[in-house]
Formats: structure tokens, C-alpha cells, sequence
């Protein structure tokens, strides 16, 4: 993966043919996420309480009758969105190219965000994993360098919306 | 912001007394330590969302990291509900609560 930012926060990307692939196969995967039954722990992550005390359950309840709809609504644009600049790309023997405006960029940090959310709760991630570090028999280790590649590619997108930020 | 509240249950007390009285203590909002999100995602969160300065953002980032949360905004609970919807929309694990 190659990625070149410029100042307004637009980004040419440069994946493989297999980085390019799983970026793909996450919008299908994060809108199953999204109709999960409501007890998914990844679900649950990605739409968490808002009131911390236990007792506000009514405000709760008008809370997320108020703002689910429209959170949901917003990330299956997004997935929308991610999924229309990897349309566009293009293919050069071992090589997809993808350009990004700083609003793709955006709507691609929130997404790499949701699915590195599904796969810490279904991989256990805490302070102290190290997804770098991988044994040759783990029967995670697939998704666990899945994950540690979209965190790069997250980094490196984030970093390149920063420069466009104050200071 | 009034939430429709169809299924609510029947109270005595009225709610609009009680919101009257709470005009001066303003509501809370923190944002939670997670093992998942980028330190420098946050810190591009907390600038977008509510215009911090990079100092700002970086030294509430640290505070969610090093202390297990942080403050980010308070007001009104309508204001309140508001920004934990947009922080949530990003993925960070926030939540509301009014201190007394």
C-alpha cells in the first residue's frame, strides 16, 4: 500500500490486489453488522448507551428513537460512499489506484473505524494485544492481519486529514 | 430537540418542572478509554467535531488514554444528546451524565 496526501486532505492511494479485495468485502460485512440481532457485543459497541446512568432508561429509550435511524442512515451512506471510490479505481497489472477527496477520506476513516470496532470485540483486542506479533498457528491470525493492515491504512488516511487542520 | 415519547411511562412528576430546575447545572459529556480507536483518529475527532486546537484535542486524547476519560463538552441535555450522537457516528464510546 502506498498512500500520498496533499494539502486539501485529498489522498492517491496505491493497494494490491488483495488489500483492495478486503477493503471490499467490509461494506457487505458492516451493513450484516448493522442488522445483527440488538445483544451482538459489536453491534452493541458500535451503537453504546448515551446515558450513563442506568436509571435514565426512559431518556434512553427516546434517545435512541430520536438518533438510531439517523446514525444508521449515515453509516449505510458511508458504506455507499466507500464502495463507489473503489468502483472507480483503477487497475494496473498489480496495481489499484484510488483517488479520494477529503470527504471520501472522511467517510473511509468512520468505516475502517466501524470494521477495526467488529473485529477488536470478535478478536479480544485490548491495550495489550499486539496484532504485529502473530504465531504461525493462530486461527485468528487472518483476521488479525486483516486488522493490523486496516489500522495502518486508517493511520495513514487520518494523518493525511490532520495537515489540513489547524495546528 | 423534544423526543416523541409514545411509550413513556405515566409520571406525576411533571418533566418540564424538573428541566426548569436544571437550567444552571449543566449536563456532561465524557468520552470512554477503548483499546480499538487511534490515538491520532480521536485527536482528529475532537478537532472536527468541536473546532479544538490540536493542543486541545491532543491533551484530552492523553486524558482519555492515560486516565480512562475524559470531558469533552457539557450544556444542556438536548446539547448533550447531540454530541454523544455525532461522537458515536464516529466510532468513539461516549456518554452523557448530569453531575450533581
Amino acid at each position: 500500500m502506498k498512500c500520498k496526501g496533499r494539502p486539501d486532505g485529498s489522498v492517491d492511494l496505491v493497494l494490491d490486489p488483495a488489500e483492495a479485495d478486503l477493503l471490499r468485502d467490509i461494506p457487505e460485512q458492516l451493513s450484516r453488522l448493522y442488522e445483527a440481532p440488538p445483544d451482538d457485543p459489536a453491534l452493541q459497541r458500535l451503537f453504546p448507551r448515551a446515558y450513563l446512568d442506568p436509571t435514565e432508561d426512559r431518556r434512553e429509550q427516546e434517545w435512541q428513537a430520536l438518533t438510531h435511524p439517523e446514525l444508521l442512515r449515515e453509516r449505510l451512506a458511508r458504506l455507499e460512499l466507500v464502495l463507489a471510490t473503489l468502483a472507480r479505481s483503477e487497475s494496473k497489472g498489480r496495481r489499484v489506484k484510488v483517488g479520494l477527496g477529503p470527504d471520501e477520506v472522511a467517510a473511509w476513516l468512520a468505516v475502517l473505524n466501524d470494521a477495526r470496532l467488529a473485529f477488536g470485540c470478535r478478536l479480544g483486542i485490548t491495550d495489550d494485544t499486539d496484532v504485529n506479533r502473530i504465531e504461525a498457528d493462530d486461527p485468528l491470525g487472518l483476521e488479525k492481519s486483516a486488522y493490523a493492515w486496516l489500522t495502518m491504512l486508517q493511520g495513514v488516511l487520518v494523518e493525511a486529514l490532520l495537515e489540513t487542520l489547524p495546528e | 430537540m423534544t423526543p416523541v415519547a409514545s411509550t413513556a411511562p405515566a409520571e406525576i412528576r411533571d418533566p418540564e418542572l424538573d428541566e426548569s430546575t436544571d437550567v444552571d447545572r449543566p449536563w456532561i459529556v465524557v468520552v470512554w478509554n477503548d483499546p480499538v480507536n487511534l490515538m491520532v483518529y480521536v485527536v482528529w475527532v475532537f478537532q472536527k467535531l468541536f473546532g479544538f486546537s490540536r493542543d486541545k484535542a491532543m491533551k484530552l486524547m492523553y486524558q482519555v488514554h492515560y486516565e480512562g476519560k475524559a470531558m469533552v463538552s457539557d450544556g444542556t441535555r438536548e446539547k448533550c444528546e447531540a454530541d454523544v450522537a455525532r461522537l458515536h457516528a464516529h466510532g468513539l464510546w461516549a456518554t452523557m451524565e448530569h453531575p450533581s
